[in-house]
């Protein structure tokens, strides 16, 4: 079944204040701003690992390397010097900054800091080898032994080796497989132990480091790193949740169905406004009722923020969110955010291409409204097995016909070969069948995760970058 | 785009390191400087240990204050044990006059590495007039040179022992 209409011939939009190609120049720019910081946390995420290692060569680190004992010895004070750098880049990369979030999204963030989590745990184990090793060496005695002395003898290392055993903890229990066999609560749990890993391998860099002791200067760049991540954090994951909840005061106002297995959840507070244009980024949620108030959910606003109101529509798809599907009205409401770069903010080019198969459509719902572009340049795809899970289609066909956007509902089974993304009765299409002018526009991907690298990999094989594509995981 | 990051990241992290190395390579030199001056000093305490030959120590009016107290020191200079740390060695030789730890001098100290003299350098003298002040052995050692000062502690003591026999 595939409806298409196309309602360009009345344009409800004000007639735009900006001069033709305005909004093509005002987008391009944008984009450049952004790509520009991220380049900038790029070269800086680089740099302060290069620094990591000059704040050793400063120190006549360099000088060492003249025979195997201390040369060995060398190498695992860098390990341990770039190890940490990349645990401190980790949090920072957690600590939900809003420059971060702006320059490179929530969802790359936390890739990022899952691909730096191996090399960071390999580095602190190669600094505790490679130093048992040269020690032992200068010692003359075996890294077993020297280890069980270091132990005894020094203040502090004691400490050190628990961290090593929590960081080994905390990245095999983030591991794909293993992560899988355990509840995500169990998982969150044992990643807070890294705050814990954290701590116990402080106190031996500055008592035992004698790159750290006082009246070196690189004690205090590194004292000032720790800061910088510490208050971070604060300021970021336990301030800001704290003071953006008591801001708005949300509460429960009702719980509508929303098509197949899914409710809109709405929620009235105070200072909405505020929150104008976060249509499609996502929220921390925390519902603040017995039995629910410890979980917290992601989800995007399926509805930009009108007058004194909120709008999240989920679907049945986890022991938590089952439980959410009979949140009782009046129910106080805890938030953070809004993160992620799926929203207005990443726009690059004048047209806009929104796909979203399943509960995947409704955060496209919230961007449509409010989206910059000019009637006919927008395509909305919208993507189920069954017209049932098409959820919030009514409302999305009301916004393309005011707006004037063209929108095309594909409803079927999955395609066993070709373009996986399509149904099976539309095998041999690709997504510039669809979208006359691909190349001039922005695409925005949601849903599952296997069927959103099936849109973006056919967007990218038509010749679109990473810069015009964003996309949000929505599978939870 | 991607391609700028990467030549930021390239240009920036190759300014930090050589920046660092160039700090680094003036640092040697500085210390390679300061080495010669501290190890002359060394030798020269050292030589002037063994030239009052003095290891078992040879107290000269100590027998009148050992009576007055069990405590007391006899006059003389005593050598400490040699303490292997994995920094290098460290000994250090105890003068008593009066009764009393008049001078504490580091015949060796920890020289393994080039930081490892620098902790040296500044650790000593604190532990020296601790020594000093409070007359005996027991002191705190120096935060950020544990180990020198554990060495230096341990060879005083054995010094201290020979002191009471």
């Amino acid at each position: 079944m595939t409806t298409a209409f196309r309602t360009a011939d009345r344009p409800a939009q004000p007639p735009s204040e900006r001069p033709a190609g305005g909004l093509a120049r005002t987008l391009r720019q944008r984009g450049r701003r952004r790509l520009l910081r991220e380049d900038f946390l790029t070269i800086l995420g680089w740099a302060s690992g290069a620094a990591a290692v000059a704040l050793y060569l400063a120190d006549g680190g360099a000088g060492q390397f003249t025979n195997v004992t201390s040369g060995i010895t060398g190498l695992g004070i860098i390990a341990g010097l770039i190890g940490t750098d990349l645990v401190l880049v980790m949090l920072l990369l957690a600590a939900r900054i809003p420059f971060i979030d702006a320059a490179i999204g929530h969802d790359r963030a936390m890739q990022v800091h899952g691909k730096l989590g191996k090399p960071a745990l390999y580095l602190i184990l190669a600094h505790m080898v490679f130093l048992l090793v040269g020690y032992g060496l200068a010692d003359r005695v075996n890294p077993i032994a020297e280890g069980i002395s270091m132990w005894n003898d020094l203040p502090d290392l004691w400490l050190a080796f628990i961290s090593t055993a929590l960081f080994i903890l905390v990245v095999v229990t983030s591991l794909v497989a293993v992560r899988k066999k355990f509840p995500y609560e169990f998982w969150y749990v044992v990643h807070l132990l890294t705050y814990a890993a954290v701590l116990t391998a402080l106190p031996h860099q500055f008592s035992e480091g004698q790159l750290f002791a006082p009246g070196q200067w690189q004690r205090w760049y590194w004292i000032a790193f720790y800061v910088l991540v510490l208050l971070a954090l604060l300021r970021y994951r336990i301030w800001a949740p704290i003071a953006l909840t008591f801001r708005h005061q949300l509460s429960v106002s009702r719980v509508v169905a929303a098509g197949d297995g899914a409710v809109s959840i709405e929620l009235t507070g105070v200072r909405l406004e505020e929150l104008t244009g976060a249509g499609g980024r996502f929220f921390i949620w925390r519902f603040l009722a017995p039995g629910l108030w410890w979980h917290h959910h992601p989800f995007s606003l399926s509805a930009d923020p009108a007058a004194g109101r909120l709008r999240i529509t989920i679907r049945n798809l986890g022991r938590g969110s089952a439980a959410l599907m009979s949140v009782r009205p009046g129910t106080r409401v805890a938030l953070s955010g809004p993160y992620g770069l799926f929203g207005h903010a990443a726009r690059t080019r004048p047209g806009l291409v929104l796909v979203g198969s399943g509960i995947g459509i409704t955060p496209l719902r919230a961007i449509l409204e409010r989206a910059e572009f000019e009637p006919g340049t927008a395509t909305v795809i919208l993507r189920a097995s069954t017209p049932e899970t098409l959820y919030l289609r009514d409302e999305i066909a009301g916004l393309c016909q005011q707006r004037g956007a063209t929108m095309y509902e594909l409803v079927g089974h999955r395609a066993r070969r070709g373009n996986a993304w399509l149904p099976r009765h539309q095998t041999g299409l690709r997504l510039s069948d669809y979208v006359p002018n691909l190349a001039a526009a922005d695409v925005y991907v949601c849903g599952p995760k296997k069927w959103t690298d099936s849109v973006l990999e056919d967007a990218r094989s038509t010749g679109l970058v990473d810069e015009q594509l964003h996309h949000e995981r929505f599978d939870w | 785009m991607r391609a700028r990051a990467a030549a930021g990241a390239a240009l920036a992290s190759a300014g930090i390191l050589a920046a660092g190395w160039q700090a680094g390579a003036q640092a040697i030199e500085a210390s390679q400087v300061t080495g010669v001056t501290t190890s002359g000093g060394t030798n020269g305490t050292a030589s002037s240990g063994s030239g009052s030959s003095s290891t078992s120590g040879s107290g000269t009016t100590g027998g009148g204050s050992r009576a007055a107290s069990s405590s007391a020191l006899k006059d003389g200079s005593y050598t400490g044990a040699i303490e292997s740390t994995r920094f290098g060695n460290v000994q250090v030789q105890l003068v008593v006059s009066g009764g009393k730890i008049t001078d504490v001098k580091a015949l060796q100290l920890t020289d393994a590495e080039r930081r490892s003299q620098m902790i040296s350098a500044t650790a000593a003298p604190i532990l020296r007039s601790e020594v000093l002040q409070a007359q005996s052995g027991n002191v705190d050692t120096v935060s950020g040179a544990t180990v020198t000062s554990d060495a230096y502690l341990s060879s005083l003591q054995a010094a201290l022992d020979a002191a009471h026999a």
